[in-house]
């Protein structure tokens, strides 16, 4: 008996791009897996955004509409509201990394949730920006060294990093906040049970739902992709912990 | 019959895209457009329409993209320095072939400028501020009559040739309130079923995006673009000619400053002076063909904008005949008079017009 | 008996599965992958794999394409 196979969402022959080692796959792939389960793909549209998650459409299997950078929950709620003007509802969710959802486009998400949009945000931290090469975001931890932060962000020269999920979480129209893992198969399998319950909250038409994916990014890193691992697990965890910060979804 | 009725180019502009079935539209306030949006914040929650008061400009043309996918039409309206900050998403729609009606009532500037008159955002709208090799349809009212049938038509070519269109309004007209007709959209529906994000439903899923690593792909993608922007250039060319076909001085002017070109074109002719406007509707695409072909007879071309003479240049690259080009305008402020502009002739054409 | 299949064109060789496997039934191969790394194969002389697709589920390159269980 086949007990996995790839997901009926993901694109046939499609081959990941992204680096070795790298979680953005692990994330299409579980997002993949649940449009199957909830059987969504043909009400889906997908909103991907710049950086290394701009790439989504390749891989789906589904209506994708690429936003300009940050602004993808704007987009989003253009989608969500142009086909409920035809008395449509359709399935509308953002796939941004961390310096698209909440440092360029933060003015967009956070609207987004504090109108209580009814769209899914997916927000994968990687703690840098990937694709440009590994320069200081708005999630780079305390003295984390990138190529714009070389002797390690400090909080007298750079700031403070952002805490999004549970920013997010404050917002009157966030019904679900979350943040989760990827760093092994009991979190690989709680972050598809969180998707899945964010995606839930929109279906239910509750409002905005989010979830941020703590991700490695081994090339700018420069770790392999079990250090990576072992960095989130050990390390970003203490500063990003893992938890539902809002799930108002049944109130 | 339909009575005319007292009417503001802003509201006008909010009917006609109700009217031609605009079913969604996102904008932030400024001046001196607000009325598009306020107008339109009741009448579209009525019916059920898609309207959000969006958090900036970048949030509303944003959301306009993402409502132009869905193959319905789409409009948002802003004014000069917020239509600035709008620019990159133009590109994005130009790149992407979505249908975004944008409504620009402009102020003066630059930078936040005022909401004096001024008609300063000719370059912006046709030249763009977008990065790329792109263009957005530009047309342009100078009634408010023409506020609603250029509405019409701006929806109808958005979707026909799937592409961005501004509908460049003076300030003046945007606030301004004269007799007009909500006449009926005269044009057609225009399917969008073959492109449109609606859901992977016994079809293949569909992806819009600009991002296109493929350096071939990127190239033959720009040059499909401008085929699609060559025949634009061949078809869509729209102007009005006053008293042109025997003019020995030809005034060129857009939106309200074609009116008083007229009425200073009038003055001269009650003189014996063979005067003519040419006014351009589209300025992207601008009607160089027909300017050149009337260009041959005259002697002077004179250029009256409410700018620092933005479509001058559009003028001179039209104009191949030995016609003298000449310039008269003023960036802000008070609309220029009569008897200013009608001096600022004389002194032009005083050479070979002696007697005036 | 359970078997899974690994498609060597996606292996990245980032060796995830290797560790996932609660077997050690995964190693690296004799074949170099699109990394110019070694890939992954799947070896399981002594039926031990019990189909349980941790390898599958870790994988971020969906280069695992069936887990089969018996």
């Amino acid at each position: 008996m086949q007990v996995y196979s790839i997901p009926n969402s993901i694109k046939k022959d499609s081959k990941f791009t992204f680096c070795k080692g790298c979680d953005h796959g692990v994330a299409i792939k579980i997002i993949a897996e649940i449009i199957d389960e909830l059987n969504l793909r043909e009400n889906t549209v997908a909103i991907s955004s710049s950086g290394c998650s701009v790439l989504l459409y390749d891989f789906l299997d589904i209506d994708c509409l690429e936003a300009p950078h940050g602004r993808a929950c704007a987009v989003a709620t253009g989608v969500k509201r142009a086909h409920r003007a035809k008395g449509e509802e359709k399935f509308v969710f953002t796939y941004q990394g961390d310096g698209d959802f909440a440092s360029i486009g933060l003015g967009e998400s956070m609207h987004s949730a504090l109108r209580g949009e009814n769209i899914t945000a997916i927000c994968i931290n990687n703690t840098n920006y990937g694709m440009t090469g590994g320069q200081m975001g708005p999630t780079s931890i305390m003295g984390q060294l990138t190529t714009t932060s070389p002797l390690g962000r400090n909080k007298e020269y750079h700031g403070f990093p952002i805490k999004t999920a549970e920013q997010i979480a404050l917002c009157e129209g966030t019904k679900f906040s979350a943040r989760v893992a990827l760093y092994d198969v009991k979190n690989i399998l709680k972050a598809k049970k969180t998707i899945k319950k964010a995606f839930e909250c929109q279906l239910k038409n509750k409002g905005f739902s989010f979830v941020e994916i703590l991700s490695s990014c081994p090339t700018n890193w420069k770790l392999s992709a079990q250090d990576s691992h072992k960095k989130i697990a050990e390390e970003l965890t203490k500063i990003y912990p893992l938890d539902i910060f809002k799930d108002t979804i049944d109130d | 019959m339909i009575e005319k009725s007292l009417l503001k180019g802003n509201i006008a502009i909010a009917r006609a895209a109700l009217n031609c079935g605009c079913s969604c539209y996102f904008g932030y306030p400024i001046t001196p457009q607000t009325e598009i949006g306020e107008f339109l914040s009741l009448e579209m929650q009525k019916r059920n329409l898609a309207y959000v008061c969006a958090e900036s400009e970048i949030g509303a043309i944003n959301m306009a993209l993402g409502a132009a996918s869905s193959g319905q039409k789409v409009m948002a309206s802003s004014s000069s320095c917020a239509v600035a900050l709008m620019q990159e998403t133009l590109s994005y729609a130009a790149s992407d072939e979505l249908p975004i009606v944008l409504v620009n009532v402009m102020r003066a500037g630059p930078g936040q400028g005022y909401i004096y008159p001024s008609q300063g955002d000719y370059n912006q709208a046709t030249i763009g501020g977008g990065n790329g090799d792109y263009k957005t349809i530009v047309l342009s009212p100078s009634s408010v009559q023409e506020c609603i049938e250029l509405t019409y038509k701006s929806f109808y070519l958005a979707q026909k040739y799937r592409n961005p269109v501004i509908l460049l309004v003076d300030g003046l007209l945007g606030q301004m309130a004269e007799p007009a007709t909500i006449t009926q959209n005269p044009y057609p529906d225009i399917d969008t079923s073959s492109w449109r994000l609606d859901g992977a439903k016994d079809r293949p899923s569909r992806n819009i995006h600009s991002l296109e690593p493929n350096q071939n792909k990127l190239n033959q993608h720009v040059l499909k673009l401008y085929q699609k922007y060559q025949q634009i250039e061949q078809s869509e060319p729209d102007w009005e000619e006053y008293l042109c076909d025997d003019a020995e001085i030809i005034l060129t002017a857009f939106g309200t400053m074609a009116r008083s070109a007229k009425a200073i074109c009038n003055h001269f002719r009650e003189q014996g002076i063979k005067m003519g406007v040419f006014r351009p509707i589209t300025l992207y695409p601008f009607p160089y063909k027909r300017l050149r072909e009337l260009s041959f007879k005259a002697k002077y071309i004179i250029d009256i904008e409410m700018n620092m003479g933005q479509m001058l240049k559009d003028v001179r690259l039209g104009v191949l005949s030995n016609s003298q080009i000449s310039f008269i305008g003023k960036p802000v402020g008070d609309w220029l008079k009569k008897e200013e502009i009608i001096n600022a002739i004389k002194n032009i054409i005083k050479e070979q017009y002696a007697s005036i | 008996m359970s078997y899974i299949k690994i498609d060597q064109n996606k292996c990245k060789s980032c060796y995830l599965c290797i560790d996932a496997c609660p077997y050690k039934l995964i190693k690296k191969s004799n074949n170099t992958g699109t990394t110019g790394e070694l890939t992954v194969e799947f070896s399981d002389t002594e039926n031990k794999c019990i189909g349980c697709a941790q390898c599958a589920i870790v994988c971020p390159d969906i280069a695992i394409v069936e887990v089969n269980r018996e």
